[in-house]
C-alpha cells in the first residue's frame, strides 16, 4: 500500500544552511501532528512535499515524486495556511470557487463545492459577504473551506487554531476529527499549540533543525517513556498521609492534589507496595495507573536540550555561516 | 456562524476529469476580468468615456466628411484634410483615457496580490508562474483593448464607412490595418507595462504612484529634454513612442515640433524593451513568489 508521504534522503541547503538534512521516514495515519521549534525544516519540508523546491534525495506524497509531479500532487493536496491568504473583494464563496477552479475543477462542480465546503465549514450564513469584514475564526473556516473545495486527499493544515476564541477552537478541532472520517481525507497538522496535537493526532512527526527526530504514533511517544515505576494514584481522600507512609516504605512521592500524588516506586517493587500501603494507612485508592509524559514532555524530552536553546535569528546564521563562525547551525525560522 | 453541529450537504469524493494545468491561466484571465468589471470606479468610467470620445470623433467625422463641409472650406481656399487627421488624433485621448484605465486595472493586479497574500492562494495550487503572468496579462489586456483598440478600429471602420466611393473605400482599406497595429500597440503598453510596476513593489498605492511618476512625470521630463537636446531621448516617454509610431504609420506632420523626428523603429524598440522588462520583472517576482509563499513561517 501506499504511504501519504514517504522521504529518503531528502536534502536541501540555502547556500550554507542546511534547512532539511537526509531526512528520511514514512508518514501514514488520518492525523498526523507535524512538530518542532521555529527553523526545524517544516516549512522548507512542506514546500519540498508540494513541488514548490527543489531537493536532493526522494519524496513522495500519494505515491508520486514531488520534484516531478508537483502539479499533480497539487491538485490532490489541500493547504490551509497560517498566515490570510485571500484575495481583497471577494465574498467566501467567491473565492472557495475561485480556489476550485484553479484546481482543475468545471465551474458548475466548483460551485457546487464551494457552498459544500462552506457549509460544513460553518459558514452557511455569511458565504456571500465580503471576507474583508470577517472575524478571525469566520476568515480561519473560509481558509478550510478553500483547502477542501477540490476534495483534496491530503490536507495540509498549518496551525488551523491560531488566534481562535476557546468556542471557535473547540469546533475547528472537532471539524479536524471529523474530516478523515466523513471525507476520506488525511490531515498533516503543523502546531504549536501541543495540546491541540494531543486532542486530534494519532501520529506525530518531530522535526527539528532539518531532521526527524520523532516518527510514530502519539502512543509511542508518550508511552515511550512510560514505566511500571512510575505511577498515578488517585485516592478518595488524605494523599498526602499515603504519602508519607509510601515514602517511609522506599518510595517517592509527590503530593499533586489532596486525592492524587505520583508515586516513584523503589527497585523491584510493584504497584502491590501502593495497595498495601494504603491499606495500611486506610486510604482507600481509587485509581492507579502508570504515568505517562504529556505531549509536550515527550516533544521536549524528543528535542533534547537543543529545544531549550535560545533561537538566532536567520541572518545571523548566514552571516555567521558566511565568516565560519564556529558552532554556528542550521537553526532559522521562517524559511 | 455555525451552531456546534457539523454540517454536510452529502458529500462525495470528486471522480471527474480536472481540466489541464495549461489551460488554468483561462481561470485567472476570467477573474482578472470579471473583477475588473464588477467594481464600478475601476473600469467603467474609463470605459464610458472612451465610448463617449469615439462618439464624438464619429461625429466629428461624419461632419468633416460632409460635402455641405468640403464645399464651405473650399469656397474659403482651405483644404479639407481634417477627416486625415482625426483617427490618429484619436490617440490623445485614448491614451489618456487608458491611461487612467491601467491605474485602476493594471496596476493593482499583482502588487494587490503581494499584499493580500494572494500568492500562497495562487501556488499551493498546481499553478505555475507562467500560468499566472499570461493570465493576468491577457486579463487586462482583454479589458484595456476595449479602450485603445476598440476606438480605434471603429473610427478606422467609421472612415471607411464615409468614402464617398468604392475607389476611395480601397485606397483607404490599409487604415484598418494600421489602427489595429495602433491598437495592439497602446493594449501591450498599458496592459503589460503597469504590471511591471506592480511587481515592483508590495503595495497598491506605491504601485500606482510609481506608475503615475513614470508615465506622466518622468514622460513629460523626457519629453522635454528631448525638445532640448536628442529627439532619440523622447523613446523613454511611452506616449511619445505610440504616438511617433501612429503619426508615422498615418504620414502625417505635425507643426514641425522636434519630438516628431523620433525615429520610428527607436520608437518601437523602445516599447518592446519596455514590455519585455516589465513582463521578465512580473515573471520573476511571482516565480520568487511561487517559492517563498507557501508555508510561510511558522
Amino acid at each position: 500500500m501506499t504511504a501519504l508521504i514517504d522521504l529518503e534522503g531528502v536534502t536541501k541547503r540555502y547556500g550554507a544552511i542546511t534547512a532539511l538534512d537526509r531526512v528520511s521516514a514514512v508518514v501514514d495515519g488520518k492525523i498526523i501532528g507535524l512538530l518542532g521549534p521555529n527553523g526545524a525544516g517544516k516549512s522548507t519540508l512542506l514546500k519540498c512535499l508540494l513541488g514548490l523546491l527543489p531537493y536532493q534525495g526522494r519524496a513522495r506524497v500519494l505515491g508520486l515524486e514531488a520534484s516531478t509531479d508537483g502539479a499533480l500532487i497539487r491538485d490532490r493536496v489541500g493547504y490551509m495556511p497560517e498566515q490570510e491568504a485571500f484575495l481583497s473583494g471577494m465574498s467566501a464563496v467567491e473565492l472557495c470557487t475561485y480556489a476550485g477552479e484553479l484546481s482543475g475543477l468545471p465551474r458548475t462542480e466548483a460551485m457546487q463545492r464551494a457552498h459544500a465546503s462552506l457549509y460544513y465549514a460553518g459558514l452557511e450564513e455569511k458565504r456571500y459577504q465580503p471576507i474583508d469584514g470577517y472575524s478571525t475564526g469566520m476568515k480561519q473556516r473560509v481558509k478550510l473551506a478553500q483547502a477542501l473545495v477540490h476534495d483534496p486527499e491530503i490536507l495540509f493544515l498549518d496551525e488551523p487554531t491560531n488566534g481562535l476564541d476557546p468556542e471557535s477552537r473547540e469546533e475547528m478541532l472537532r471539524l479536524i476529527v471529523d474530516l478523515p472520517e466523513r471525507r476520506g481525507c488525511a490531515i498533516v497538522l503543523s502546531t504549536h499549540l501541543l495540546p491541540d496535537v494531543d486532542r486530534v493526532c494519532d501520529r506525530a512527526v518531530i522535526m527539528h533543525r532539518g531532521a526527524v527526530r520523532f516518527a510514530g504514533t502519539i502512543d509511542e511517544l508518550r508511552g515511550a517513556r512510560g514505566r511500571d515505576s512510575e505511577l498515578l494514584v488517585s485516592v478518595k481522600a488524605d494523599a498526602a498521609r499515603l504519602a508519607d507512609a509510601l515514602t517511609t516504605a522506599g518510595a517517592t512521592c509527590k503530593v499533586t492534589s489532596p486525592v492524587a500524588l505520583h508515586v516513584d516506586l523503589p527497585a523491584n517493587k510493584t504497584s502491590q507496595l501502593v495497595f498495601a500501603t494504603a491499606r495500611a494507612a486506610g486510604v482507600q485508592v481509587r485509581e492507579l495507573g502508570v504515568r505517562r509524559e504529556s505531549v509536550e514532555a515527550a516533544f521536549l524530552r524528543v528535542l533534547g536540550d537543543d529545544g531549550a536553546a535560545p533561537r538566532r535569528p536567520l541572518y545571523q546564521v548566514a552571516l555567521e555561516a558566511s565568516r565560519g563562525v564556529a558552532g554556528s547551525t542550521s537553526d532559522g525560522g521562517g524559511r | 456562524m455555525s451552531t456546534g453541529q457539523i454540517h454536510d450537504l452529502g458529500y462525495k469524493r470528486y471522480v471527474g476529469s480536472r481540466r489541464s494545468v495549461a489551460t488554468r491561466w483561462r481561470v485567472i484571465m476570467r477573474h482578472q476580468m470579471a473583477t475588473a468589471w464588477k467594481t464600478w470606479w475601476r473600469f467603467k468610467p474609463w470605459f464610458i468615456l472612451s465610448l463617449l470620445a469615439i462618439g464624438i470623433s464619429t461625429a466629428l467625422l461624419y461632419a468633416f466628411s460632409g460635402t455641405l463641409f468640403r464645399v464651405f472650406l473650399r469656397a474659403g481656399g482651405a483644404q479639407p484634410q481634417f477627416v486625415a487627421v482625426i483617427l490618429p488624433l484619436s490617440l490623445f485621448w485614448s491614451n489618456a483615457i487608458a491611461f487612467f484605465a491601467s491605474l485602476f486595472v493594471a496596476v493593482p493586479a499583482v502588487a494587490g496580490d503581494i499584499q493580500s497574500g494572494a500568492f500562497t492562494f495562487y501556488f499551493a495550487r498546481s499553478l505555475r508562474p507562467r500560468d499566472y503572468v499570461i493570465g493576468k496579462l491577457v486579463g487586462i489586456a482583454a479589458m484595456l483593448s476595449l479602450i485603445t483598440l476598440l476606438g480605434q478600429v471603429v473610427l478606422a471602420a467609421a472612415r471607411l464607412g464615409l468614402s464617398d466611393n468604392l475607389d476611395q473605400v480601397v485606397d483607404l482599406l490599409p487604415t484598418l490595418p494600421k489602427a489595429l497595429a495602433i491598437g495592439v500597440l497602446g493594449t501591450l503598453i498599458f496592459s503589460a507595462v503597469p504590471l511591471g510596476f506592480s511587481a515592483l513593489v508590495t503595495k497598491r498605492s506605491h504601485a500606482m504612484a510609481l506608475w503615475i511618476a513614470y508615465y506622466v512625470v518622468f514622460g513629460a521630463m523626457v519629453d522635454r529634454l528631448a525638445h532640448a537636446t536628442n529627439p532619440a531621448i523622447g523613446a523613454l516617454d511611452l506616449s511619445e513612442c505610440l504616438r511617433a509610431v501612429a503619426l508615422e504609420l498615418f504620414d502625417l506632420r505635425m507643426g514641425g515640433r522636434r519630438n516628431m523626428d523620433l525615429p520610428v523603429g527607436v520608437a518601437l524598440i523602445s516599447i518592446f524593451a519596455h514590455v519585455t522588462a516589465a513582463l521578465a520583472l512580473v515573471f520573476w517576482r511571482v516565480r520568487s513568489a511561487q517559492r517563498t509563499g507557501v508555508g510561510g513561517a511558522s
